[in-house]
């Protein structure tokens, strides 16, 4: 199915500010970020360490509030949206893929791809779920792995397994965050592949990543410069 | 059905927790299980002693509720308790008085119906005396006693009916005493279990003296022949037989005021119309000197065994904490080593709650483990209580693990459970979402 990027955003920015406020001064991070992502859109961000990649991922995720702008998921205003309603949405709307993989290790790939369905969020019977998690796996080249703990797996197939349990919810956003920073090039490459193909049925895709061959790849580049995020390449809007 | 799915949640994702970290759940369990254990022991010893306690007084007193109405001896009395009694379902009379089994003219073995175990210990010669509300005791003799031989002297308690509704006796051999059909010149005993101690002891040939207690059986005391038809245990430790009344009365010397003692057990319905009657029956004079009281069993036992249970209780709760901060410092540190879990589980849109849930859920788990492996021992460890002493100990002949205990367990195991799992819920609650991000 091809979607069109013309429609309502998936998710507008409107000048969001973060702060960080640790032990020391407090550190402005973002000082009025725009951005908006479409259904089918998919948009790599670049940026110096330390420039805020993160902490712009982690505020669009709901892990985090901003301090100041809008956020708008839908054209609903989420910016100040409660804890309750935030784990609803991370649940129902997004799906997170990190550099570190972040599998349990006591539990096979399936079991690792059905915690994002366990989570409090309604509940699946069994037969639903493993019919699920074992389409997310395919949809990611290694059903045949399902039985697999994470210790007899490269790390290609664990970032896969990890993609796999983003995508298990059918999410309309997905966030990685550099999840090729922990693979080879080659096996990089297939991983932005697979996180490419989710694109094609309409899932909107942000990736935070040092590595321009992927970021190119990505239908929109922006880079994250003194707390603002501006064009890439020439002509491309944020 | 969120809840439902939040629950379900937090079982399955707690059942994978604990699969994943075998060896801390059972050192966790050890920690607790001495707790649990002891709260399931005392709660045991507490419910088995109130049992005895109260089938002693039972088998003693009469149940809770009985009515004990004492008469005052005399030939009137007895003809106007029979009168009443005789065939009434709700009350039994009794009349008791003193009798020697064995050989005649020699002093018994026991003298004054003493327990056995003072039995061949010289000192004074004793006889029996009953009082106008039913109670016979021993006192010393001064009568000059005749030489000891194979005898022994004995309560003999006539009875019109089945006793046993008010007095839960214990059969324990033969059978109890039939009140069908006329009454026997042979009178049919029914021995307790320290009557019967004597005559497994001693060579007692079978002839009885009534009414002749003490040393020395009054001139003319009746000889009948008995015939003992069982044994029961009464909870008395002065030998005791159980006859027919009629059986017993045929052979009482009218002139000898023999019929020491007089008393009816009733239920309350059977009392409000028995009661009165007999006091009409009896006369201003004689009615002043019935003596009623209801047995209040259950009352008097509560608080005596209150004090102990509770000393027992309060060390059982140290121990349980103790093991509770055991499985609290086992949780603290799973938290810790699973921050990363945990986070990584929020990213994915767990609410706070049913990550406190499930690390709640884990050490509910183990205090229910727990709680079982302590109910199961416990189950075990009266079994083999009961064939290891239950041949010294009566008490602990085949006596069932009492519900309460197990009850008791499993609410320790619960408590245990939520005391040692809360602070690490809460610790696991408050890990913040972005720790995935920065690692």
């Amino acid at each position: 199915m091809t979607v069109t990027p013309i429609q309502q955003p998936l998710i507008q920015l409107n000048g969001v500010t973060k702060t960080l406020k640790g032990q020391g001064e407090p550190r402005p991070i973002l000082s009025g970020v725009d951005l908006t992502v479409r259904a089918g859109e998919s948009v790599a961000i670049l940026g110096r360490s330390g420039s805020g990649k993160s902490t712009l991922l982690s505020l669009i995720g709901l892990f985090d509030r901003p301090d100041g702008g809008q956020y708008l998921l839908h054209g609903a205003d989420i910016t100040r949206v409660p804890e309750r309603r935030a784990a609803r949405l991370r649940s129902q709307e997004f799906g997170f893929v990190f550099q570190r993989f972040f599998l349990l290790k006591h539990l096979t790939a399936a079991q690792n791809v059905a915690m994002a369905l366990v989570n409090g969020q309604g509940w699946l019977a069994r037969r639903k779920r493993r019919a699920r998690v074992l389409a997310a796996l395919e949809q990611v080249g290694i059903a045949h792995l399902a039985k697999h703990r994470p210790a007899r797996l490269s790390g290609g197939e664990q970032q896969r397994v990890a993609i796999a349990r983003a995508l298990v919810r059918q999410p309309r956003i997905l966030l990685a965050d550099e999840p090729t920073g922990a693979l080879d090039t080659e096996t990089g490459a297939l991983v932005i592949d697979v996180l490419h193909a989710a694109t094609d049925r309409g899932c909107g895709l942000i990736l935070v990543t040092h590595d321009h061959a992927h970021a190119n790849r990505m239908g929109r580049v922006v880079r994250l410069r003194d707390g603002l995020l501006v064009p890439d390449r020439a002509g491309v809007a944020v | 059905m969120a809840l439902t799915g939040r629950l379900r949640s937090a079982v399955v994702i707690g059942g994978q927790g604990i699969r994943a970290r075998k060896l801390r759940t059972f050192l966790s369990m050890i920690s607790l299980f001495l707790g649990v254990l002891a709260i399931v022991a005392v709660q045991a010893s507490s419910v088995l002693a109130n049992r005895a306690l109260l089938a002693d007084i039972e088998m003693n007193e009469g149940k809770d509720g009985t009515v004990v109405v004492g008469v005052p001896p005399g030939t009137e009395s007895v003809s106007a308790v029979l009168d009443l009694v005789t065939g009434h379902p709700g009350a039994v009379a009794t009349t008791s008085t003193g009798a020697i089994i064995g050989e005649p003219g020699l002093t018994p073995v026991n003298p004054g119906g003493v327990p056995l175990r003072y039995a061949d210990q010289g000192g004074p010669a004793m006889k029996m005396v009953c009082d106008g509300r039913g109670n016979c005791y021993s006192e010393v003799s001064d009568d000059k006693p005749p030489p000891r031989g194979n005898a022994v002297e004995l309560l003999v308690v006539g009875v019109t009916g089945d006793i046993r509704q008010f007095r839960p006796f214990q059969l324990e051999a033969g059978s109890w005493l039939d009140f069908g059909g006329q009454p026997s010149m042979s009178p049919r005993l029914v021995l307790n279990r320290e009557a019967a101690e004597a005559f497994t002891r001693y060579q007692l040939p079978a002839e009885m003296t009534i009414g002749g207690s003490g040393s020395q059986p009054s001139p003319g005391s009746p000889h009948p022949t008995p015939r003992v038809v069982g044994a029961v245990h009464d909870g008395s430790s002065q030998p005791t037989a159980y006859v027919r009344a009629d059986e017993l009365l045929r052979w009482l010397p009218e002139t000898s005021n023999a019929a020491q003692s007089m008393g009816i057990l009733m239920t309350p319905q059977a009392s409000a119309s028995i009661t009165p009657a007999l006091r009409a029956k009896l006369g201003p004079e004689l009615a002043g000197q019935i003596y009623t009281h209801t047995v209040d069993s259950r009352e008097r036992i509560g608080g005596q065994l209150d004090m102990m249970k509770w000393i027992f209780y309060g060390m059982a709760a140290l121990v349980l904490l103790i093991g509770v901060a055991g499985i609290l410092n086992v949780g603290l540190a799973t938290v810790g080593e699973r921050v990363e879990e945990f986070a990584l589980r929020r990213a994915v849109g767990t609410p706070r709650l049913l990550l406190a849930g499930i690390v709640l859920a884990e050490t509910l788990i183990i205090g229910l483990l727990t709680a079982a492996a302590a109910i199961a021992v416990g189950v075990v460890g009266l079994e083999a209580a009961g064939q290891v002493f239950g041949a010294n100990r009566p008490t602990l002949q085949n006596v069932e693990f009492p519900w309460e205990a197990g009850v008791a367990g499993v609410a320790a195991g619960l408590v245990a459970g939520v005391l040692g799992g809360l602070f690490p819920a809460i610790r696991a609650a408050r890990i913040p979402i972005a720790t995935v991000m920065r690692a």
